[in-house]
């Protein structure tokens, strides 16, 4: 290769076409989308007509019972238990999915640990630890080892060194004042996520506070690097959290069942509508969303922002320009490498 | 007038609608699904709105009021409010899977162009 690295390495870029597709059947097609939607729009109920039947039905329970005063969250937890508790549940398989697209096929990372299991398997099967040839050895000592070096490579944490250390910023984490501001913001914005599921006078209670809580963890990451968070927002942790949670969701759900005949109607006795246990089993629901939410977007934002570089391997040299050369490349065993000039 | 939200939804989707047909480059695709997503809170949310009524909260009832009478008073509609607020953290964690499913076709095939994922052309 004669080129200058930066350009064969731009070139191995992925391919990204970025014209337009058939402008004339899309513009028409979307066109006559916009048509009949913009025709059934200007028939929908406008902003004088009275409240549907359902909506003022929930206002009418919310209080005699639910002892809820926040009536949105009424509705969510309690007259449409049963379509949140479906929600939750396409929420936790959108995790799972994430979950099984993003590990990676080499158990680099021990996201399922199926590199533990081999090796137990291994070590049942033949005792004795050879296994194959010497050359079969040699590499699995040389992968090892370059696992080894990968670990030494990571850098101290900043926060440990000495203020005035005379040495770069770090990538993975961002300035000292970026660090303290986001260890001064942390504290208050998870007292507010719990706050707002706690007190249920939030509209949705659970769903917005584990946003928030999620967007703590986000902070902190971008302030502190992967692997400051790393220690913490670990699959080993978070996953039973989330399924902690879900677990709380169906047995709310069978309680209702158990003791009033219908999935997720309310067994608990009612509280003073406005204080932390009003709601009846609302409250409950809506901390175990709030565990559900948080966590779960917390494993797919994470595993998204953890991807390995899994390149499929450049068979013929310059993979630019052809996209089926690679299209039965293995996936999996190239790491990093097809990106390196 | 709310009109205008409405018909501001419908735009919004079908501008999302253009894009996934009329693009290939996979990012883009999302972030058109995405935009379709966006225009149906904005429909649900223009939708909850009453003309001067309040938020649907049954505490602290104007001077003179009672909480029976919020029941039966001008609230904007908490249903669809609800509607929204889900379809919010469904649509966060959808579009991780297909941001996943994006990283993941970009390293096999190298491309994000729709075109070139040829593998299940019969």
């Amino acid at each position: 290769m004669t080129e200058p690295a930066a350009i064969e390495h731009a070139k191995k870029e992925p391919r990204a076409d970025d014209d337009w597709h058939r402008p004339a059947v899309g513009f028409a097609l979307a066109g006559a989308v916009v048509a009949v939607l913009v025709i059934g729009v200007v028939d929908l109920p406008r902003a004088a007509a009275a409240l549907p039947d359902i909506a003022r039905h929930a206002m009418e329970i919310a209080l005699p019972q639910w002892g809820q005063n926040e009536v949105v969250s009424e509705i969510v937890y309690g007259s449409r238990g049963w379509d949140t508790f479906g929600e939750t549940f396409l929420l936790l398989a959108a995790v799972v999915s994430v979950v099984t697209l993003t590990r990676s096929p080499e158990a680099r990372t021990e996201y399922i640990g199926e590199s533990t299991a081999g090796r137990q398997e291994q070590a049942e099967i033949d005792p004795q630890g050879g296994g194959g040839d010497g050359d079969e050895q040699e590499a699995r000592q040389a992968e090892e080892q370059e696992e080894q070096e990968e670990g030494e490579d990571v850098a101290p944490n900043a926060d440990d060194l000495p203020l005035g250390t005379r040495a770069p910023e770090r990538a993975a984490g961002m300035s000292v004042v970026v660090r303290v501001a986001a260890r001064i913001a942390a504290v208050p914005l998870i007292v507010a996520g719990f706050y707002l599921c706690l007190l249920g006078y939030t509209p949705g209670g659970g769903f917005p506070g584990g946003a928030v809580i999620l967007g703590v963890a986000l902070l902190l990451y971008t302030a502190f690097g992967h692997q400051a968070v790393g220690r913490a927002v670990r699959p080993s942790v978070v996953e039973p959290i989330e399924l902690l949670g879900a677990m709380v969701i169906i047995a709310v759900g069978l309680f209702g069942l158990l003791f009033k005949d219908s999935m997720f109607a309310n067994f608990l006795t009612l509280a003073v509508p406005g204080t932390i246990r009003a709601g009846g089993t609302n409250q409950l629901f809506s901390g175990a969303e709030l565990i559900e939410v948080a966590t779960g977007l917390a494993i797919a934002t994470f595993s998204l922002l953890g991807m390995k570089h899994d390149w499929a391997p450049d068979e013929d040299g310059d993979g630019a320009d052809d996209g089926d050369a690679e299209a039965d490349g293995d996936g999996g065993d190239s790491d990093g490498q097809g990106a390196q000039p | 007038v709310i009109v205008a939200n409405y018909v501001a939804a419908a735009v919004l989707f079908s501008l999302g609608l253009l894009t996934v047909l009329t693009r290939r480059n996979l990012i883009k695709i999302i972030l058109g699904l995405s935009l379709m997503e966006s225009s149906t809170y904005l429909l649900m949310v223009s939708m909850a709105y009453r003309r001067g009524s309040t938020a649907p909260v049954l505490t602290t009832p104007p001077d003179g009021k009672s909480s029976s009478d919020l029941v039966h008073g001008n609230v904007a509609d908490p249903v669809l409010q609800n509607f929204c607020l889900t379809a919010i953290v469904i649509g966060v964690a959808v579009t991780a899977v297909f941001l996943s499913a994006a990283v993941r076709v970009a390293q096999h095939y190298r491309s994000v162009d729709a075109a070139d994922m040829t593998a299940l052309k019969g």
